[in-house]
């Protein structure tokens, strides 16, 4: 039997409990809009019977946890696909990127295909148009040979064809310097997201030691900076039996309880290709994340368009230089040549030509001004399949260069499209565990105000009881 | 599934955020009448598009070949009208010579006919665009240039020109002479306007011939010589003004061809890279009404909990 003043005491510990709760729903609103945070709940659990004659008698309920609602196995799956989301983000503000360096936009308003050959102000920027310039200042001069200013627009467009490949290689190879800047970047995000994951570790391991029950908010916490860290690289979050994360990458070990075990670096593998390392010097194969995405964006999509430039630039250079050589020019001079440099990066006209476009060499026999077999050569480059390209002519080459590139951008776009809805699916289904509903809470605040109500008028009664004994003696 | 009290405002922004990337989408293809611009909107379609392009511009270049070749056929034509006369004139003086018995009158002749040659050798020198139209690939100086005695009759032209020509594309693999060269005694190639190996002319020495034949009053040697020589001049002029009226047809029939091409081309551009505007703006109607219905529905939903019903 508990008597007036155990029952007093439940009614005590009941309001106590009810408070606990009201706290509890208070916390929860408090994070409604804290995307890191699991909704807690109180666990009540009825007090311990005593005997009495009539059989156990209850004394009431205590609070023994507050816990979080998560489902381990979504936050896991969220990890994953935060770092396949930030995989292909990455490829994708990439690719943007070269795709506009490469500037080969479409504008049908500036003029039809016709009028963007006669005067060249389409308003595309393209190689694509650069080079049918290029070819068709070579017709042009070959039906005019001895005219000066058919040379000088032929050296005009050659001028600016070779510009162009200077800007493109410039621009392609800026895009290679970012990413490597970008590179050491995240390597130093990461290690200060696995350094504060240890330092959580830590914490929770002795907060969680020193009182019962879980350390709820301080695994928000490390769950939110697990996810963040996710984004840069694929891991494997593995929580021990004393509360403890341990964070590996392909079988490295990064964060082994409550220290940092490899922080990470970015060193060169030879001719400016930045890898990613741990500090003993082991490579780390990285799969997923966006330093994954940095990587595999720049030794493929963004490599191959500058080698294909560089190849295309070659092979322009070489066959134009043949081809030219073997003519005379006004003067009767032969053996120049006409292009200088070897790739993309380094082509540009002969300064002879660009000072004098009568050095141009245009007849295929010397002392016949009005000769073309030169220029007529050269002009049927433009459909000559080129060997050193596959068997494919300059222009095609291109086209087929600017396509991969686009086929590229527009696949890292559907897999960013096809992962927020992966990601977003994910996401409710956390939701739906972890989330805070206002509804939910507001029922919960109103469930223990009444219980609170309750437990107050029980200590009441009580009083009253206990007035009613003590006035029996007067 | 448990709905949360975010799960309205995340999804919320998630579907407003794909309705006004569609509706960005549509409102650009709309504005630009474009279904393609980067290379991303799709590959394939843009490596054919920049294909077609190319081939606009190179048919382009062909029309502006062209152009020039007909210009200079034209030109040409002329000069060819021009000779035509000088020589029907030189067969008129030659027949009549023939009758003439005066030393004066074959005088008389010969002095005219001394003025058809300079001015046969004035229009045989014919320029057109910095190019010396009869001089075979020498084109940058006279073709022909005239011996003059003391008295300024012109006792001989020689030929500085050589019996090349230079030909000009006009499509794909098709190239055309755009040229005539002045003289060719080599027995091959292209024929010769004024002096040609295989038809026996040689329009220049015929009309010294026959002048110095009206001089001496050697109308015996005009009537067995000249007048057979000149027929062969003539059969030469009338063989080289057909031939240039073919060349013109071929010109002609190349540009169409051409224009024709080229309408064909922008064509399939616009078939790969053109919007279609009516099937574009039904769907940004209706990408617009949704966006209108999300944001409405979505601003109730947003706005009720249940603390507007607890006091």
């Amino acid at each position: 039997m508990l008597g007036l003043f155990g029952t007093l005491d439940m009614g005590a510990r009941s309001l106590q409990n009810q408070l606990t709760g009201i706290e509890v729903t208070g916390h929860n609103l408090a994070n409604v809009n804290n995307p890191a945070y699991a909704r807690q709940r109180v666990r009540f659990q009825t007090n311990t019977t005593i005997p009495t004659p009539l059989g156990p008698q209850g004394t009431g309920a205590q609070v023994v946890a507050i816990t979080q609602l998560r489902n381990a196995l979504l936050d896991r799956q969220l990890i994953n696909e935060a770092g396949l989301s930030a995989y292909w983000q990455t490829q994708q503000q990439l690719l943007e990127q070269a795709e506009t360096s490469l500037g080969q936009q479409l504008d049908r308003q500036a003029g039809s295909v016709s009028a963007a050959g006669t005067s060249g102000i389409s308003g595309q920027m393209g190689l694509a148009e650069n080079l049918s310039d290029l070819f068709n200042a070579f017709q042009s001069v070959a039906a005019q040979p001895a005219s000066l200013e058919e040379r000088q627009v032929l050296v005009q467009k050659a001028q600016a064809l070779a510009e162009q490949f200077n800007r493109l290689a410039g621009r392609l190879t800026g895009l290679q310097s970012t990413i490597q800047q970008q590179l050491q970047d995240e390597a130093a995000a990461v290690n200060r997201l696995t350094a504060e994951i240890a330092a959580l570790n830590h914490q929770i391991a002795r907060t969680e030691l020193s009182a019962k029950g879980p350390a709820n908010d301080l695994r928000d916490l490390r769950q939110e900076k697990l996810e963040e860290l996710g984004k840069y690289l694929n891991l494997e979050a593995v929580e021990d039996e004393t509360g403890q994360v341990n964070v590996s990458v392909n079988g490295v070990m990064l964060v082994d309880g409550q220290q940092v075990a490899l922080p990470l670096e970015i060193y060169d593998a030879g001719q400016g290709q930045w890898q990613v390392r741990t500090s003993d010097g082991q490579p780390l194969p990285l799969s997923s994340g966006s330093l994954a995405g940095l990587i595999e964006t720049r030794d493929g999509p963004l490599a191959d368009a500058l080698t294909r430039l560089n190849q295309l630039a070659g092979a322009l250079i070489a066959a134009v230089n043949t081809a030219h050589g073997a003519g005379f020019d006004l003067e009767g001079n032969t053996g120049l040549d006409f292009f200088e440099g070897t790739d993309a990066a380094t082509i540009r006209l002969n300064e002879v030509l660009a000072q004098n476009p009568s050095r141009f060499q245009a007849a295929g026999v010397a002392g016949a001004l009005g000769d073309n077999q030169t220029a007529l050569a050269l002009a049927r480059l433009a459909v000559t399949a080129q060997p050193a390209l596959g068997h494919q002519t300059f222009q095609q080459f291109y086209h087929q260069t600017v396509t991969n590139l686009g086929e590229a951008l527009a696949q890292a776009n559907r897999q960013v499209k096809n992962q927020e809805a992966v990601e977003q699916m994910l996401r409710r289904q956390r939701d739906a565990v972890s989330g805070v509903s206002l509804d939910e809470e507001m029922t919960e605040m109103v469930k223990f105000q009444k219980a609170f109500q309750a437990s107050a008028r029980l200590v009441s009664t009580v009083d009253e009881l206990l007035e009613t004994v003590i006035s029996m003696k007067r | 599934m448990r709905v949360t009290a975010n799960t309205f405002a995340n999804d919320l922004v998630v579907h407003l955020g794909r309705l006004t990337q569609r509706q960005n989408l549509l409102q650009t293809q709309a504005a630009t009448g474009q279904r393609i611009r980067n290379p991303s909107d799709d590959p394939d379609g843009m490596g054919r598009v920049l294909d077609l392009q190319q081939e606009g511009r190179t048919l382009s270049q062909y029309q502006r070949n062209i152009s020039l070749l007909k210009e200079g056929a034209q030109v040409s034509f002329t000069v060819f009208q021009g000779l035509k006369r000088i020589s029907d004139r030189a067969g008129e003086i030659a027949v009549l010579a023939g009758g003439v018995r005066s030393r004066e009158e074959m005088q008389a002749y010969a002095t005219e006919l001394d003025e058809l040659i300079k001015q046969a050798v004035q229009l045989a020198n014919t320029r057109h665009r910095d190019d010396y139209l009869f001089g075979g690939t020498r084109t940058q100086t006279p073709p022909f240039e005239a011996q003059y005695d003391a008295n300024g009759n012109v006792i001989s032209v020689a030929y500085q020109g050589n019996a090349d020509v230079r030909e000009v594309e006009i499509a794909e693999g098709l190239a055309l002479p755009a040229q005539t060269p002045g003289v060719n005694t080599g027995g091959s190639g292209p024929r010769g306007l004024l002096a040609d190996s295989r038809t026996g002319a040689d329009f220049f020495a015929h009309l010294v011939a026959l002048r110095d034949h009206l001089k001496a009053g050697d109308s015996q040697s005009i009537q067995t010589t000249d007048i057979p020589r000149l027929k062969d001049d003539e059969e030469n002029f009338i063989y080289h003004l057909a031939a240039n009226g073919v060349m013109q047809a071929r010109l002609d029939t190349a540009n169409n061809l051409a224009r024709t091409r080229l309408e064909g081309v922008e064509k399939l551009v616009s078939q790969e890279a053109d919007a279609d505007l009516a099937q574009t703006l039904v769907r940004l109607n209706t990408t617009q009404t949704a966006y209108m219905a999300a944001l409405q529905t979505g601003g109730m939903v947003l706005r009720q909990s249940l603390l507007d019903y607890l006091r």
